[in-house]
């Protein structure tokens, strides 16, 4: 996919607030014929995370679909605890920036 | 106001590398044309559900495009819902002719995948998905694989069970000669097939194809003087959801089908066990388990099971679901797909289906979807004899 510098610029302040998060798996899977920019990176999992949020009673739990990395397979199971870090985003890109996005990894 | 379809007709779908989008779009336009007893100049208006021609081959501006094939330049203009652009350019054709801006119009479904390699194909289809699922590298089997697997976990329901939806597709594929694969196939044959993305294999999914159909709608109040079996449509209902997968209330049903559903229902005084023939948008297996539950054809979490004992199946089941192999096995060139199960709907309610003829068929469903379920579109037609 292509990202340009002016969209990874508008969403860094985003971006860093969401570094250290702690959550859960809910869903998993792991793609095999990924798309153009991420070839060199399958086979790899896309999990989506729940994250409770604190002191808020009865609110809905916010979600988030996110690649996991540094995995093995036992890490691959409903529940499974994750913290939220800044990864290298794609291997490819036409802008020749590097763009640098939010994945987890497994913890606990 | 009355909605009629005069006639439609389908290319072959599959890897058709030596036929050009022109060539699929004329073949589908004329087919429909000389099917409806309607000459091009009596077209007033066109309109294409297309996807990917954008993305993949940098051409836009299809309306003008493919009035060229047409041959005569009337209003033309293209509509996108990713894999829904067909359904949703129905929508838009009856609208406009109950808008009363026109009284005869074609609808054309266009899709030109396998000029294209697969990565390419696969961050095209990406772009019916949201920016946070590109960002995270999900794909499209890779959304309906976290789909599936919610659905499996849920109702206890095992990889064999969704098998078994692809296994009845292709068994109605192989009774179809437009159909992109004409061959049977086993539970086994779905469960060694390569994983594309866990749960889902090979067998799982639709493929890659080309192919266009197109139809003929009319608001003429007496149809039957141009064709003697117009099939009337009864609801075009479309509705929308989360554009992204994460942020829906249920990963085991899609809300819009259900929304769409119940208000063609509503509209129509008619009931899911009315219906006898349903073309399902199953561009996963998964996809169909789930959908004749939001259809109200299957109780909760029984959908998957339902369709291995074969309560869907040709010359078995109460409603035939997808006579025609859906996508799976007719195949799925995104945009014509809507169209496709319109024609095949048209077909059956006409009783000239030939092999895969569903026996007193008077009404029929279309469920055509977009996304992961961001947007479905329902058609209920019926036999005007």
């Amino acid at each position: 996919m292509t990202i340009t510098p002016v969209k990874l610029w508008r969403r860094q302040k985003e971006t860093s607030a969401l570094i250290g998060k702690i959550g859960k798996i809910v869903l998993w899977t792991i793609i095999r014929v990924p798309a153009k920019s991420f070839k060199e990176q399958a086979p790899y999992p896309v999990v989506i995370v729940e994250f409770s949020k604190s002191g808020l009673e009865n609110s809905k739990p916010e979600r988030m679909i996110l690649q996991l990395v540094d995995w093995n397979q036992k890490d691959l199971k409903i529940g499974q605890k994750v913290i939220t870090v800044l990864r290298r985003h794609q291997t490819d890109d036409n802008e020749g920036i590097i763009p640098y996005n939010i994945k987890c990894k497994p913890i606990g | 106001m009355k909605i009629s379809i005069l006639g439609g007709a389908t290319t072959k779908f599959g890897e058709l590398w030596n036929i050009s989008p022109r060539d699929l779009a004329r073949e589908a336009i004329f087919g429909a044309l000389a099917n409806s007893n309607i000459k091009s100049t009596q077209v007033e208006a066109l309109f294409v559900g297309n996807m990917l021609s954008g993305i993949l081959a940098n051409q836009a501006n299809l309306g003008s495009l493919f009035a060229e094939e047409l041959g005569s330049f009337v209003p033309a203009m293209r509509v996108e819902g990713a894999c829904a652009s067909g359904g949703l350019a129905l929508h838009n054709g009856i609208n406009a002719l109950k808008a009363g801006v026109y009284k005869t119009v074609v609808v054309l479904g266009i899709e030109k995948m396998t000029d294209h390699e697969s990565n390419a194909i696969t961050n095209g289809l990406m772009a019916a998905g949201s920016d946070e699922e590109r960002m995270a590298g999900a794909t499209f089997p890779g959304l309906y694989a976290l789909i599936a697997r919610a659905y499996m976990q849920k109702y206890n329901v095992t990889e064999e069970a969704l098998a078994g939806v692809s296994v009845k597709n292709h068994f109605h594929g192989s009774l179809n000669p437009k159909a992109q694969f004409q061959r049977v196939i086993t539970v086994d044959n779905v469960m060694k097939s390569a994983k594309i993305a866990d749960p889902l294999k090979l067998l799982d999914c639709s493929p890659i194809s080309d192919g266009a159909a197109a139809i003929v709608i009319t608001s003429d109040p007496n149809p039957r003087a141009i064709h003697n079996k117009p099939v009337e449509i009864l609801a075009s209902e479309v509705a929308t959801d989360s554009l992204s997968l994460h942020e829906r209330e249920s990963f085991v049903s899609l809300k819009s089908v259900v929304k769409a559903s119940q208000n063609a229902y509503k509209k129509t005084g008619i009931k899911a066990t009315d219906i006898q023939v349903a073309e399902i948008h199953d561009c996963f297996s998964i996809a169909e388990a789930i959908a004749v539950e939001d259809l109200g054809f299957s109780e909760k979490g029984m959908g998957a099971k339902d369709i291995s004992k074969g309560k869907y199946t040709l010359t078995k089941g109460k409603i035939i679901t997808n006579p025609s192999g859906g996508l799976k096995a007719c195949g799925h060139p995104v945009g014509a797909t809507g169209i496709k199960q319109i024609v095949e709907i048209t077909e059956q309610l006409r009783g000239v289906a030939g092999k895969r003829q569903v026996k007193n068929a008077e009404l029929g469903l279309a469920h055509n979807v977009g996304g992961s379920g961001a947007v479905a579109v329902i058609h209920i037609l019926q036999n005007n004899l």
